[in-house]
């Protein structure tokens, strides 16, 4: 019966799934999982968790991306790109958030390899923007030209959603691979890079920020180590103290993504006119959705301790 | 035109206030309080010192020499009373976007200018205002050429400064990181330099035209370090680019001392006097002075300082000496080496204009985004002496519209020059010009409304400053050429007042000492542009402001070994 869904699925209802999923979000109550074995269970667990985790990556760019691009008058056609390709992405995370079946989905696969190639494209499109201005690669064009690693957050979105994909093909299987690898060694490293990123990113524009406010700090100063001590997890997949310690900061630096919403949003505040004067200093603060990227990479970093934990047990 | 008919042209935000509100006409620094720039309607409470009893200092002018050295000494312990002949402004209720409206916040009186090359007066080169001609400047904000401390030594023209420049230097540091500069992590020219306190802002339209033009020539360019703020600070939000800066911002972004210096200095317990015009500097006994005569609310008053510093810039300074001449200095106040008045500078600020393709509105951002400082780094290939920076620009519509008048284009002819405004690309300098005996700063003998005699500015060019100029012309020729701007013009222009107190190491070749005190008398002290031996080829704030800070550091240093 399952497997039957599953199929006709596959074959016909692609369109319908990719729409419905942000009503069926909303309207769907969530139904207990009737699934039998518990490492199938919880490795579908892991799947959605990976699904939450590139709904709020592509959350984030697609709001990011919209209010940049916006502001920048989609002076470029291909500034759609992004906009299309996260959304996509976001309904295909919900799709698979939603969908009980254990098995992958090439609809969803399609868009989460389409949003990683996005990303990709998308940074090489950034880079030639700095590159091309005067003065070239200098603080001044990687402070104010494209920013230069905001559509990596695409190209995360993507690698999340696929090693979801693959975490749910291999469910059935003790140990989920992902290219011949564990799953959640790559996806631990796969995180951990994703924050380092994103860390790095905040560290350069909150530069350009003069760090004026302390907090400004927490971005460069925290993910960092939930990076560190996530890839030292994934490195010794034996050890259960490791993970622990990964796992509070991956929970930490999950809030902080939320918290930075806070601080971006008094930030604007800050600007002329505050937030009586939002429709310009929305445009021209600390842009709101750029923090909630560190959530997302976060709960993919707790999904990968979670394989690692199997992988450990295991091993 | 009276000075409440100038105000009621254009309230920003509603009908004209009452007289009793207008800041032209009734001083808001009383009672024991002072605006709170800040807030709307709200208030700063200020100490106040009677005018009887003598009060430490007593401080002619609050502009960048005259507001940091209040809020320096204040800080430093001292009483402090500041007068300022001009009105305490509030940016968010009383600065409009608005050219000619604002013109209230230059120094306007009547002053008689002659010479062989006469200066214009006003917009570029005065204030008068709480803050000075900062309230409206361009908000460039840099450093001297190491070299230039020791002009004749080093480099053999003009004559040295008093003040090592290292420690010149550390007093810029200090200045920046009071004003949180803004410029670039990486400064092409001179030796290192700390960190500036901001980033640089996001190079405009016209400033990329530079900078391309540079790029063409293989010379380095630089983002221009600005006094306004690219990340919020306390309560100024950051620059959002109106650009309407040099007639005043309306923010608050713009570190002037309106929003920096003085509300620090209030509340280090300094009064600030606005609309109050000093007179007359009163020689006491045992040759030193014993306070000030000013004119406020109606009436002439004395306030009484054990020492008197007069920071008025480098007409108005030399003016109110000239003025206090008494039968111990018959020929002005601390004049006994005749200089005082003498060694007028200005920068010429000679540039070329002209058209690009792409729309640049020029008029967007601070008006100058983006310098190359090579010639003030260069030393060969010039047939001059000294040093010039050309700078990016962006002239507000009118100024433009004058600029083009000034070239005999009238009617339909400017009509369509005008339609091309946001097309307009071009590059002005602010070139070193030397110092000479001949330039200087004289009384006439007719009277402004105080009574006062007015100043005569008498100035040429010498045949080095025309060398430079034509430099400077040609070399912005080749810079806007290779940025691909056509229609090439240039254009006249001069900023920035110095030198007509100079300091120095010897009583007969100077004003004042390097802590700017008068070698004539131990408790007069000038602390202003009128100090600088050298005008250098960079605008001159930052320098001033510096100067008073150091100032500061040696008066408590001499306070405190019981020298004052």
């Amino acid at each position: 019966m399952r497997m039957l869904e599953a199929r006709r699925g596959g074959r016909t209802g692609h369109l319908l799934d990719l729409a419905l999923p942000l009503a069926g979000a909303v309207l769907a109550a969530p139904r207990p999982p009737p699934r039998t074995g518990r490492e199938a269970r919880r490795t579908d667990r892991v799947a959605r968790h990976l699904h939450g985790g590139a709904a709020i990556l592509a959350l984030a760019v697609l709001a990011d991306s919209g209010l940049e691009h916006y502001r920048a008058m989609f002076f470029n056609r291909a500034m759609y790109v992004p906009l299309a390709a996260s959304s996509l992405t976001l309904a295909a995370s919900l799709h698979g958030l939603l969908d009980e079946r254990p098995l992958p989905h090439a609809a969803r696969d399609a868009v989460y390899g389409l949003a990683a190639a996005t990303g990709l494209v998308g940074n090489g499109f950034h880079l030639w923007n700095i590159g091309k201005r005067p003065g070239g690669f200098s603080w001044l064009n990687l402070f104010y030209g494209a920013p230069v690693g905001a559509p990596m957050a695409l190209l995360l979105a993507g690698a999340v959603g696929l090693a979801a994909e693959r975490v749910r093909e291999d469910a059935a299987a003790r140990r989920p691979r992902i290219l011949g690898q564990p799953a959640g060694r790559l996806l631990a490293g796969l995180a951990a890079t994703g924050l380092a990123g994103t860390s790095a990113e905040a560290a350069l524009f909150h530069f350009r920020g003069a760090y004026h406010d302390p907090f400004m700090f927490v971005p460069v100063a925290l993910p960092p180590v939930a990076a560190a001590l996530l890839a030292r997890a994934a490195a010794e997949p034996g050890r259960r103290r490791p993970r622990r310690l990964a796992r509070w900061w991956l929970r930490l630096t999950a809030l902080l993504g939320f918290a930075g919403v806070g601080f971006h949003a008094f930030g604007i505040h800050r600007n002329m006119g505050g937030w009586r004067n939002w429709s310009q200093n929305i445009l021209n603060g600390p842009p709101l959705p750029a923090p909630p990227s560190f959530t997302g990479l976060a709960l993919a970093g707790l999904a990968a301790l979670r394989l690692l934990e199997e992988e450990g047990r295991d091993g | 035109m009276s000075a409440s008919d100038n105000h009621s042209g254009a309230s920003p935000g509603g009908p004209d206030r009452p007289a009793g509100e207008d800041p032209l006409v009734t001083p808001r620094a009383r009672q024991g309080r002072a605006p709170d720039v800040f807030r709307p309607g709200a208030w700063l409470p200020m100490r106040e010192y009677p005018e009887d009893e003598p009060v430490d200092f007593a401080i002619i002018g609050t502009g960048a020499g005259g507001s940091t050295l209040a809020c320096r000494l204040a800080e430093h312990g001292f009483g402090v009373v500041a007068l300022e002949a001009g009105p305490f402004w509030r940016p968010l209720e009383d600065f409009a976007s608005d050219e000619l409206e604002q013109s209230k916040l230059y120094w306007l009186d009547e002053r008689i200018t002659d010479g062989e090359d006469p200066i214009e007066m006003g917009r570029n080169n005065s204030g008068r205002s709480v803050g000075g001609s900062m309230v409206h400047f361009a908000m460039v904000s840099l450093r001297f050429r190491p070299e230039w401390f020791s002009a004749r030594s080093s480099l053999g023209y003009g004559v040295d400064w008093p003040i090592p420049w290292q420690e010149m230097w550390r007093y810029y540091a200090e200045v920046e990181e009071a004003l949180k500069i803004a410029g670039p992590v990486r400064y092409p020219w001179g030796p290192p330099r700390g960190r500036y306190p901001y980033r640089a802002h996001e190079v405009n339209a016209a400033g990329l035209v530079l900078a391309r033009g540079c790029e063409a020539l293989g010379i380095p360019w630089a983002p221009v370090p600005l006094a306004t703020v690219s990340a919020p600070r306390g309560q100024s939000p950051p620059c959002v680019y109106r650009g309407f800066c040099i007639i005043g911002c309306s923010t608050n972004a713009k570190q002037s001392p309106l929003v920096t210096w003085i509300p620090r200095a209030i509340r280090a317990g300094a009064e600030i006097r606005d609309l109050a015009m000093a007179g007359r500097v009163e020689l006491g006994p045992r040759g030193r002075v014993s306070g000030v005569h000013y004119h406020r609310e109606g009436r002439w008053r004395f306030q009484r300082a054990r020492n008197v510093v007069v920071a008025g810039y480098a007409v108005e300074t030399p003016r109110l000496l000239l003025n206090s001449a008494c039968p111990a200095f018959p020929d002005g106040l601390a004049n006994r080496s005749g200089l005082v008045g003498k060694n007028l500078m200005v920068h010429s600020g000679h540039g070329v204009f002209g058209r690009v393709e792409e729309e640049v509105r020029w008029y967007k951002g601070p008006p100058s985004l983006a310098l190359t400082e090579h010639w003030n780094y260069t030393d060969t290939g010039k047939d001059f002496d000294g040093g010039y920076v050309p700078m990016s620009q962006g002239p507000l519509p009118v100024e433009w519209a004058n600029v083009l008048t000034a070239r005999g284009i009238w009617g339909e002819d400017l009509r369509q020059r005008m339609t091309d405004y946001i097309h307009g690309a071009g590059a002005k300098i602010v070139g070193e010009v030397m110092p000479q005996e001949r330039n200087r700063v004289t009384l006439d003998a007719e009277q402004d409304r105080f009574g006062l005699p007015v100043a005569r500015v008498t100035f040429s060019y010498c045949d080095n400053d025309r060398r430079l100029i034509r430099h400077a012309l040609r070399f912005q020729r080749q810079l806007l050429e290779g940025a691909g701007v056509t229609g090439l013009f240039d254009v006249e222009d001069t900023a920035h007042l110095m030198g007509t107190c100079r300091m120095g190491t010897d009583p007969v070749r100077s004003v004042t000492d390097a802590d700017g005190r008068c070698w004539d008398i131990p408790n007069l002290w000038v602390c202003d542009g009128s100090l600088f031996p050298t005008s250098g080829a960079v605008n001159p704030s930052l320098t001033i402001q510096a100067l008073a800070c150091r100032a500061a550091d040696r008066i408590r240093t001499l306070a405190r070994r019981g020298e004052l």
